[in-house]
């Protein structure tokens, strides 16, 4: 049976495939055309929501609590520390921020999962669609474990929106750069609807929402891509290439360009020295 | 609209029956790479001891210098702090290769630093210029080398580096001018699918000739459950403060790395 299915599986692939040898790996008559390298549209930031301004413009819907995290994090960045950003010493950023795409990304498309490659921090995100249920154990990710379906929400045959739940996420995450925090439980869902505009099909949209308990209720919010298809290079980025920012213990510091550590804060204590010899008085 | 759409999934999900059970890719032009693949043998690039390496008197002495320690341990592995292997040793597999065979592309996903790989296979010439990197631009090729109208190799050549890179953890060295070129050849061994061969050419400045090494992976077929992240800066201990290195203990406190080694200069701290 598996044999018969896999010869009949062979001359469907082999006659599709026939005039096009550049065909996409997955049937392209049943899933939609998401080749090709998606990047951020010009003049997007990398704030989670793409709509408002970095910081308090983005008006997340905050506890209490976290709004004072958030503060905290703001007025430690006014006085040159990193705040609630983990990424300095090139964690990477983890889901939902992962999707900011501060570097590009290429969809790949197969019957059991979805890849997305995404050049900053070297994320792969992997969504299956095999239709498994979400397993009784799994060890907690910054980009945590993804289940995603197909949708054919129009009717016409052919998938059109990947539906994606992501749970199982480990910390320390934040939306974006200023710090806006997740709670620390990590019990994060994050629920995404992932499709191509109708009008433009260059243009791939992400409706994100997150449930958190750091929010008083889900956000949702739209990130979108452009994308490229001619003479598309891709880059490398090290996170750790030429990154002077150290961590010791749990304080920051920074590494001068003639190679000695240095505060980030106006004040900031030195780090222990004692399992050095040389530094004892 | 839900139970419409819900529907349509069922229907679509019952005439994929036969498709998912296929692999991804089309099985009928690409051999199966399903699976993880494992290194076979140590982390050394020749599987053994290096022994017949040949490097050049210049470089025999640089690597010499390194597995001394007498350049301090900055150099010695750049892993250690997380720097990106580059090619050839991201090959070494410190995590399991996963293979995505499109017509396009090979993609080689390796979860260690910053390892995986994109192996072109569109047909583009080498570009004029490419920005470059510790993986390299790799154009590949796939060949039916027996003719029986399915590709079983894929040749790359991977070109357009830069550095500091090293063949494995024993500080073997690649030529600073970052000119390397590699050539693979990626198969399947005949007698068994379960084992996947590189013959892997380097050709580099350090070398008095150009040097094949053969790795081997073994296939582990259990389904994935959770492919595992890993995240070098999430569990590295060591920090690198000028050209010394330096680790940080489990109380948070900064701590030599080998006997003797002086404290950081605190020269920027207001005393």
């Amino acid at each position: 049976m598996l044999l018969r299915r896999s010869a009949i599986a062979g001359a469907l692939a082999a006659a599709l495939c026939a005039a096009c040898t550049v065909a996409f790996a997955a049937d392209d008559s049943k899933y939609p055309e998401w080749r090709g390298q998606w990047r951020r549209p010009p003049g997007v930031g990398i704030q989670w929501d793409p709509t408002k301004a970095l910081g308090p413009a983005q008006q997340a819907p905050l506890t209490s609590e976290y709004q004072k995290v958030f503060e905290a994090s703001m007025a430690d960045q006014r006085a040159g520390g990193q705040g609630g950003d983990p990424t300095y010493t090139c964690i990477p950023p983890g889901m939902p921020r992962a999707m900011t795409v501060v570097f590009p990304m290429d969809i790949i498309i197969l019957p059991e999962a979805t890849y997305i490659i995404i050049e900053y921090s070297n994320q792969v995100r992997r969504i299956y669609t095999d239709g498994r249920d979400w397993p009784k154990e799994a060890e907690p990710a910054f980009l945590g474990y993804s289940i995603g379906k197909w949708v054919d929400e129009n009717g016409d045959g052919k998938y059109d929106v990947l539906e994606v739940e992501t749970r199982g996420m480990k910390g320390p995450r934040s939306f974006d750069a200023s710090g806006l925090p997740l709670h620390v439980d990590n019990d994060t869902v994050v629920k995404e609807r992932i499709y191509l505009d109708k009008s433009n099909r260059d243009v791939l949209i992400d409706e994100v929402t997150t449930i958190d308990k750091a929010l008083t209720k889900p956000w949702t919010v739209t990130k979108k891509y452009v994308r490229e298809t001619k003479n598309v290079m891709w880059f490398e980025y090290n996170c750790t290439e030429n990154n002077r920012h150290v961590q010791i213990g749990k304080d920051n510091f920074y590494v001068s360009a003639d190679g000695f550590l240095m505060p980030v804060r106006k004040g900031q204590a030195p780090p222990d020295l004692k399992y050095f010899k040389d530094a004892q008085p | 609209m839900v139970s419409r759409t819900t529907a349509a999934f069922i229907a679509l999900t019952a005439l994929f029956g036969m498709a998912s059970a296929a692999h991804a890719f089309d099985e009928a032009k690409y051999p199966d790479l399903s699976g993880l693949w494992h290194r076979i043998g140590p982390d050394r690039w020749d599987g053994a001891s290096n022994r017949d390496a040949p490097l050049t008197p210049e470089y025999r002495a640089i690597h010499e210098k390194v597995r001394k320690n007498e350049a301090g341990n900055m150099i010695a592995d750049p892993m250690l702090t997380c720097q990106a292997p580059g090619m050839p040793r991201v090959m070494q597999a410190y995590a399991p290769l996963e293979f995505i065979v499109t017509p396009d592309t090979t993609h080689i996903l390796i979860e260690n630093i910053h390892d995986s790989r994109r192996i072109h296979t569109d047909g583009r010439p080498w570009p004029g210029e490419a920005d470059p990197s510790f993986r390299g631009l790799s154009i590949g090729q796939w060949q039916d080398s027996d003719g029986d109208g399915r590709s079983d190799t894929l040749v790359v050549e991977t070109r357009h580096f830069q550095g500091p890179r090293y063949f494995d953890g024993s500080g073997l060295p690649l030529h600073q001018d970052n000119n390397t070129v590699i050539r693979e050849r990626i198969f399947l061994d005949k007698s068994n699918q379960d084992i996947l061969v590189d013959e892997i050419t380097v050709t580099d400045g350090a070398l008095t000739k150009p040097w094949t090494v053969t790795k081997t992976y073994r296939r582990d077929r259990t389904p994935v459950v959770n492919h595992r992240e890993t995240v070098c800066a999430d569990h590295s201990n060591h920090v690198a403060i000028g050209e010394e290195m330096y680790v940080v203990g489990p109380d948070g406190n900064l701590a030599p790395t080998r006997p003797g080694q002086s404290a950081p200069d605190l020269r920027y701290f207001p005393r």
